[in-house]
């Protein structure tokens, strides 16, 4: 495909006002070099977004101006006529190809030269200044089609000075932040660039379309990788042999900490999955493996913040319990006059309660045969799968709304009411469903890995439009 | 759909590396594209059969499971001669009572092919009775009970277990089969080498037409196209035996020859419901386990995302050559720095600074100089020129902290570095920070500063 055959936009501006960062969110690429120091970028890099191969537009991310005001000032010098300025903008590149002096220039403008639209960058955080003048101007003079965006770094807001220092010399002024930026928002700055010129607004729109669905691509791959871990974590058995004059007490001490190992690592390996999902391979964290501020899988702070509450657990039990009991009152077409269900619900709720803090049955294998193997899962605690789910959808969630442009360490910040935003009565009980066969270990149908990941879906929809 | 694929496609799941543009380039290739998921998977398998380790797991599975249906199926064809056997083994005082071979010849295979039916329908369930009362389930606890040395990694395939469940039923009806082949065999070499005298006999209330019926229903199937293994009425009155004669009638010694011919009807009755009708239940195992296998292949661990990256549209945003830029966050201290200014220099010097602002940057900073001049924004170079012209001595220089140090800035102030003595660089905020400079800003200023390196010019900190 020739490079006119699809829209090119060049991200241009003065030095270490975001073009990077707005790159970097447009093109969800946590990769591109952003740095507070100026001149972090040297050479244009091109982003093109593709799919299965096929360009539908590209981003061009490039160096600020250095000499701005050098470059106007030979364009002048060069003008020969009003309507010819376009011209003398070639003529510049041309001769200053070599030219050390303009190299940042020449890589910002030879793409514009070559018919990229202008996304002109600046920092609605501070104010507006007259050395802008200089660059709006050169851009004004290369007549490619051109919008402004406005991305405020910092707090302060000269919004309204920019707005009016632009409306001069750009079609369009848009606010953007791409530290924050939502989809929506990132589609309304695609809607405007396809508005920068009529035969780019097809291909503009179709990528709108594709943004969206690879969203949603995106969301439903988390669900997946969700719902795996957590019948992974739930049917997981571990066994160890013990050694020859090894004291039964040690060898639980050690299985135990081998099982919850076992479970970390599942936990480690589905954010790392849902990190590559959505891009954030070079996600920097405070703690590789103890995510989430440190909070560990099996803490008591973890248990408080994700898992159910005594009270929750102990309906959660009884619930469970009664829909077993309610099976033999059925089985004895109700002679029993229910107490299976009254039993089912005491003894399960019960159990739950006590059990709060067990994980799961150890049991000795081949005693009889003489090598003795201790076993260890599936996983018994109730609480455990609302604390496992609860830390994947949170992270999931945080992941999803990063913004590819932050480069400093991520640091989740807990919230405390987390659990409430999603985890509902009715919700747990849906659950609980799965949860339930998922601890019977024994190869759950697919059809139920299924169901169970569209309701993971569910929850992270509803989580996400939040 | 065979074992072999979904074991190949297991083992390749286990140490593939492919990357997603390799995946999606193969759901857009003619072999993959717009094809069932377990089609889709089996084509993968094909085409990366070569990267598996030999010998292939699925050629291990598949030799022991051989190795050992091989030893049940001589062992079920064997006893069913022997069973055959011994249901015709004629003292020649007592004829041969067909009912015991008809039970097992017909009544059995018909109640096990029922059973086989039920597993079928229940072949979902992972804890399926009947599944666990099939020989062939014993065969897997026997195979799992020789391999514990580990030599097979068969036990440890986690086979899904709807494809186990099916290869125990059609493994089932092979032995069935094979049984049902024996006691034919046994039959027609019994019936060949020996006179035998078949009579039937029941405690039950049945006469001789009431069995004929019931004769004549079981011979249904063949009774058009072979009415000599049909017996007829008076064949089956003749042969009716009482135990309690003690010994075999003279009537029916009279009709010896004729006893004899119920032979056919038992080997068609034997061949029909017990091998054709179980050929059919064979037949019909094996597709329900090529269904299974197909239905198990996406659900083996990893094909979801495989699946997922062949069949969605691989979304790119990244360049092809990551950009070249570089990273210039080190630590630089500039060390010609002051902290406090005089109150009086040479001239002082706004950059891109207009002149209102820049007295009142004098004010707050209580500073002031003969000269005050602007530089840089909306001035020509030409202009800067004259500024640059009008210098000397020490020369304090208002920045923006915020802008960043361009170029152009850096030209201008080592032609200043050139016409002065002193030249002291302030960095300054914006009017609502009451132009105090936050320390990332000046840090900024400081690392280029620090860069250019010239000996005269310093920066307030």
């Amino acid at each position: 495909m020739s490079p006119a055959d699809y829209p090119r936009f060049a991200v241009v501006g003065h030095p270490n006002k975001g073009k990077s960062s707005i790159v970097a969110s447009l093109a969800m690429d946590d990769a591109i070099a952003i740095s507070d120091t100026p001149g972090t970028t040297t050479q244009k890099a091109r982003y093109p977004l593709k799919v299965d191969g096929e360009t539908l537009y590209e981003l061009i991310d490039t160096p600020g101006f250095q000499r701005a005001r050098g470059v106007l000032a030979w364009l002048k010098a060069h003008e020969t006529d009003a309507s010819r300025r376009h011209e003398a903008v070639h003529a510049f590149v041309n001769t200053h190809k070599e030219d050390a002096r303009f190299h940042d220039e020449i890589e910002l403008l030879e793409p514009i030269m070559e018919g990229a639209g202008i996304i002109y960058v600046v920092d609605g955080s501070k104010p507006y200044g007259e050395e802008y003048e200089a660059e709006m101007e050169i851009l004004r003079w290369t007549g490619q089609p051109s919008m402004a965006l406005i991305n405020r770094i910092d707090e302060a807001d000269y919004t309204q000075e920019w707005k009016q220092a632009l409306s001069g010399y750009f079609q369009m002024i848009r606010t953007y932040d791409p530290m924050h930026a939502t989809l929506s928002q990132h589609l309304k700055i695609l809607e405007s660039m396809a508005q920068l010129r009529e035969e780019w607004t097809a291909q503009v729109k179709n990528s709108i379309a594709l943004f969206e669905r690879y969203h949603a691509m995106m969301r439903e791959r988390s669900a997946a990788a969700i719902a795996k871990l957590l019948y992974r974590a739930l049917s997981h058995v571990e066994r160890l042999v013990l050694k020859e004059g090894e004291e039964a007490e040690e060898a639980k001490k050690r299985l135990t900490s081998r099982y919850k190992q076992r479970l970390r690592s599942f936990e480690v390996e589905t954010q790392k999955r849902i990190e590559y999902i959505w891009n954030h391979q070079h996600l920097k964290k405070q703690q590789e493996n103890l995510r989430l501020e440190g909070l560990d899988l099996f803490s008591k702070e973890s248990a408080s913040v994700f898992g159910l509450t005594r009270k929750e657990l102990l309906v959660t039990g009884a619930s469970s319990g009664a829909v077993t009991g309610a099976g033999i009152d059925l089985a004895f077409a109700g002679h029993t006059f229910f107490a299976g269900g009254i039993i089912g619900a005491v003894v399960g709720g019960v159990g739950a309660y006590l059990a709060f803090n067990e994980l799961a049955d150890i049991e000795v294998l081949g005693k009889k045969i003489g090598r003795r193997t201790l076993q260890m899962g599936p996983m018994q605690n109730r609480n455990f799968p609302y604390i496992l789910l609860g830390r994947a959808l949170f992270h999931t969630m945080h992941v999803a709304q990063l913004s590819h442009a932050v480069r400093q360490s991520v640091n989740f910040e807990m919230d405390e009411n987390f659990r409430q935003q999603w985890l509902t009565d009715a919700r747990r009980k849906q659950l609980e469903k799965y949860h339930k066969q998922f601890r019977q270990a024994k190869k759950t149908d697919e059809k139920v890995l299924i169901e169970y990941e569209a309701l993971i879906l569910e929850i992270l929809d509803g989580l996400l439009a939040s | 759909m065979q074992l072999k694929r979904y074991l190949d496609l297991y083992a390749l799941l286990q140490q593939d590396r492919s990357s997603r543009q390799e995946r999606r380039a193969f759901g857009l290739s003619d072999a993959a594209r717009g094809k069932e998921a377990a089609d889709q998977l089996r084509a993968w398998t094909e085409a990366h059969q070569s990267l598996l380790p030999r010998p292939l797991l699925s050629e291990q599975v598949e030799g022991v499971l051989y190795h050992a249906t091989l030893l049940l199926g001589i062992a079920a064809l064997l006893l069913g001669i022997v069973t055959a056997a011994g249901l015709l083994s004629y003292s020649g005082k007592e004829p041969v009572n067909l009912v015991y071979f008809l039970a097992v010849a017909v009544l059995l295979p018909l109640v096990t092919m029922l059973l086989s039916l039920i597993a079928m329908f229940r072949a979902n369930r992972s804890r399926n009775f009947l599944i666990h009362i099939s020989p062939a389930y014993w065969l897997t606890r026997i195979i799992g009970f020789f391999d514990r040395k580990g030599s097979l990694t068969f036990h440890t395939v986690p086979l899904n277990p709807l494809i186990l469940n099916w290869i125990i039923i059609r493994r089932s009806q092979l032995l069935a089969l094979l049984f049902a082949i024996g006691m034919l065999l046994a039959l027609l070499g019994v019936v060949a080498t020996r006179d035998i005298a078949f009579a039937w006999s029941t405690t039950l209330q049945i006469d001789a037409a009431q069995f004929h019926a019931f004769v004549e229903t079981l011979a249904f199937p063949w009774k058009a196209w072979l009415p000599s293994a049909v017996p007829s009425l008076p064949l089956v009155e003749q042969s009716h035996y009482f135990r309690l004669g003690g010994e075999l009638s003279d009537t029916m010694v009279s009709h010896a020859a004729m006893l004899g011919a119920w032979w056919k009807f038992l080997a068609m009755a034997t061949f029909v419901y017990a091998i054709l009708l179980r050929f059919g239940m064979y037949l019909l195992a094996g597709w329900g386990l090529s269904r299974a296998i197909r239905r198990s292949m996406p659900a083996i661990d990893g094909a979801d995302v495989l699946l997922r990256d062949m069949n969605e549209p691989l979304v790119t945003t990244h360049p092809d050559e990551k950009s070249l830029s570089s990273d210039m966050t080190q630590e630089s201290f500039y060390q010609r720095t002051d902290t406090k200014l005089t109150p009086s220099y040479d001239a002082i010097v706004g950059w891109a600074t207009p002149e209102e602002t820049l007295l009142s940057l004098c004010d707050s900073f209580s500073v002031a100089a003969s000269k005050c001049m602007e530089a840089g924004g909306s001035r020509t170079l030409e202009e800067d020129r004259h500024t640059l012209e009008a210098l000397g001595g020490t020369v304090l220089l208002f920045v923006k902290a915020w802008e960043p140090p361009t170029m152009e800035f850096a030209d201008f102030l080592e032609a200043v570095a050139k016409h002065v003595s002193k030249a002291v660089v302030v960095p300054v905020g914006t009017p609502k920070e009451g132009y105090a400079a936050n320390a990332r800003h000046k840090a900024v200023w400081e690392r280029k500063l620090a860069s250019l390196d010239y000996p005269n010019v310093w920066m307030l900190r």
